[in-house]
């Protein structure tokens, strides 16, 4: 079956991969429609919109689900139910592609939810308790969204079709439309994990290996992002949209600080993903729709080739992602290292790999427009920050000494991810010159004084600095005084937000809904509906058996008093 | 033990604060000669008390001690046995959930029918463990 499903999806990749070039080439769009049924002036229909940008995101989407499945064939070579997470990610493939084909707001809510519960199906693969607890929260996180979308449609209704596409120069400035706008926001907010429904990201990597490279890296996440590129033309003179703004920078800031108190592995990574979806996600906001794709998809290569060579480490380990039991690795899995290197350095946006193009365009960008100071600080320090816990994780990783054990000997010969993982490479290497030469068909021109143009080369130093000194401790060093508990604790937990989000907002409610439980449910509601009924019943029911039981006593007694009233009745 | 702790010897309590003492240590050291540095300088201040008989004050020093542990806990405890449970167990604990055989003498008659080969052979095999067990080959 995996090796079915790969076939399949690369074909289907291929396919895409040529229809994206000869629609991009002659600037064509095409849109089909099926009515499925018409009722009150509304018509459901089932609508396809294959433009460029669709079938760009499908070729990766694709590539990246094939080589997936192609890895999990030996990644869960144990597991039993194989056959059952290779369907899980090929329902889950078809719910991302039908979200990606969709104009038409049932469709986009089909694979929005879609999406969303295959994910927790995923998540709660590992059937223990931590799993479950992940999954719950990715669950319920990810419906808040769905609902989003939900309210968006009782919405569009106004309009009489959910066909948004047509309805964005009619109505941009309609009122409806302003509260369509805010929920969608908030939808693509609990999808790509911004504050304040960051919590989930981390937690999702209690989810295997593969799940976490397709799922969590390149496509679920990034769903919010291209559903934000769908409506941008509506979204971009929103006030809500400078909120975004700011929500998805702070996003960015805090990954990147959590990341380097972070000694888990998985975790590193799902916040460095939750640091480039914040960076996503402001350069959207600030209206550059196309290099927020451009990034999505360069991240979406070398994000899943980070998560797979991460994969093939923790198998190494004997399924330990503890970062301080690694090290030296780079001597014994020199493949390996090499993707891991590769898909690090274009994540620090390394000159000329592929994160270099789309990461030192939006800095760029940035730089070049006037905004708000503290966007541009929060920008490069995010920078820096990546730079930072990237370097830490390849001194941590690659060259302290191995740490797990005095006697070892490791290897990753295991061939068919080593050849999933060299697919990846390729693209890690070469998609960002592709897509900037297709994508952006002229340069943009952008002015920038000497320093602020090599601003980007200061802070990723610096932060390759920190990273180098950070890692190499010695007996009384300078990470001894960074690691106070509180400060460590609150860094590493994601500034407490999580907690604040989940249980403290929920625990109001639940303690009052206790009560409620206790006194109503299962106290007067049980005495006059429930339970009393049913006692005063059962007791009528004791007290007439009595006469149901030829009991001679009362045969005898109600033949006298029927006499007595016959007698009083006839005779008085 | 867990579940009534004043049932363990002040040994025993000793030694167990000892072995998360060491691997709170392995939480903020990362090198191995660093790790060995400071649990020499741990293992050297538990011995400073290791003549002492009073059994009032073993116990204020297990307090201090054990005080003294809790403000200084690694926030990411390390976690060097990803299959176990406990102090160093990890995260891949019971990722592979057993489903106990006796699950299936609860299952419909009528489903018991689409096996009834299988279903025979158990029985005999249950008869046949049952024997065993009575007869004292297995234990």
């Amino acid at each position: 079956m995996c090796f079915n499903s790969f076939f399949f999806l690369f074909f289907f990749m291929l396919i895409n991969f040529f229809f994206f070039v000869y629609f991009i080439m002659n600037g064509l769009s095409v849109f089909f429609e099926w009515e499925i049924i018409s009722f009150n002036s509304m018509s459901i229909v089932m609508s396809i919109l294959l433009d460029w940008m669709s079938l760009l995101f499908m070729m990766f989407v694709s590539l990246i689900s094939s080589v997936v499945i192609f890895y999990s064939k030996s990644y869960m070579n144990s597991e039993l139910k194989l056959n059952r997470f290779i369907i899980l990610v090929l329902m889950f493939v078809f719910s991302m592609v039908l979200l990606i084909i969709s104009p038409n707001l049932i469709s986009i809510l089909l694979g929005w939810d879609g999406l969303g519960l295959i994910s927790y199906c995923l998540v709660i693969y590992y059937q223990n308790l931590k799993s479950y607890n992940a999954g719950m929260l990715t669950a319920l996180s990810n419906r808040i969204g769905d609902v989003m979308i939900l309210m968006v449609i009782c919405w569009v209704m106004n309009y009489g079709s959910w066909n948004y596409i047509f309805y964005f120069d009619f109505m941009k400035n309609d009122y409806v439309m302003f509260i369509i706008s805010f929920m969608i926001i908030i939808a693509a907010m609990t999808k790509s994990a911004q504050i304040p429904f960051s919590s989930w990201l981390p937690a999702a990597m209690a989810a295997p290996t593969p799940v976490s490279a397709l799922v969590h890296s390149s496509t679920l996440v990034t769903a919010g992002v291209y559903l934000l590129i769908r409506f941008n033309y509506l979204l971009i003179d929103m006030f809500f949209f400078k909120v975004l703004l700011f929500l998805s920078i702070l996003t960015m800031f805090m990954s990147g600080i959590s990341a380097n108190y972070e000694f888990d592995l998985k975790k590193i990574i799902a916040l460095s993903t939750l640091s480039q979806l914040g960076l996503m996600m402001s350069i959207l906001s600030l209206g550059f729709l196309d290099i927020a794709f451009f990034h999505l998809l360069t991240h979406a290569m070398f994000k899943a080739l980070l998560f797979m060579c991460a994969g093939v480490i923790i198998h190494m380990m004997n399924d330990i992602q503890d970062i301080r039991y690694m090290g030296g690795l780079s001597l014994y899995i020199p493949l390996t290292s090499l993707c891991l290197n590769i898909s690090n350095l274009s994540l620090c946006g390394i000159p000329f790999l592929s994160g270099f193009y789309s990461k030192d365009l939006i800095l760029e960008m940035v730089s070049f427009n006037s905004f708000n100071l503290m966007v541009f600080i929060l920008f490069y320090l995010s920078t820096g920050l990546t730079v930072f816990y990237t370097f830490r994780l390849i001194m941590y990783v690659m060259i302290n000494d191995f740490n797990l054990m005095m006697i070892y000997n490791l290897y990753d010969e295991d061939y068919i991810m080593l050849n999933s993982m060299f697919v990846l490479l390729f693209m890690s290497l070469l998609s960002g010159s592709f897509l900037s030469w297709f994508i952006f068909s002229y340069p943009y021109m952008i002015y920038l004084p000497f320093n602020l143009k090599l601003m980007v080369i200061y802070v990723s130093i610096l932060g390759s600095i920190l990273g180098f000194m950070v890692s190499n401790m010695g007996i009384y060093s300078l990470n001894k005084l960074l690691l106070s508990y509180n400060l460590s604790s609150f860094l590493c937990l994601m500034w407490f937000m999580p907690n604040l989000s989940t249980y403290g907002l929920s625990y109001i409610y639940l303690n009052f809904s206790q009560i409620l439980f206790k006194n109503i449910d299962m106290g007067w509601s049980e005495i006059y509906s429930g339970k009393g009924i049913f006692n005063i019943l059962k007791n009528y029911s004791v007290f007439y058996n009595i006469y149901q039981m030829n009991n001679f006593k009362i045969y005898l007694f109600s033949f006298i008093l029927w006499f007595m009233i016959l007698f009083i009745f006839f005779f008085i | 033990m867990s579940f009534a702790p004043e049932l363990r010897s002040h040994s025993q309590k000793v030694c167990n604060f000892y072995k998360r003492a060491m691997r709170t240590l392995e939480a903020y050291h990362v090198a191995r000669y660093v790790i060995r540095y400071h649990q020499v300088i741990l293992r050297n201040e538990l011995d400073k008390n290791k003549a002492v008989c009073d059994p009032k004050e073993h116990r204020r020093l297990l307090r201090v001690a054990e005080n003294e542990l809790f403000m200084s806990q690694h926030p990411i405890p390390v976690a060097k046995f990803a299959r176990s449970v406990g102090i160093a167990g990890g995260v891949a604990y019971d990722r592979v959930q057993v489903i106990p055989d006796w699950v299936m003498d609860y299952w419909h008659p009528l489903e018991k029918a689409h096996y009834p080969e299988y279903f025979k052979r158990r029985e005999c095999r249950k008869c046949e463990y049952i024997k065993k067990w009575n007869d004292g080959e297995i234990r």
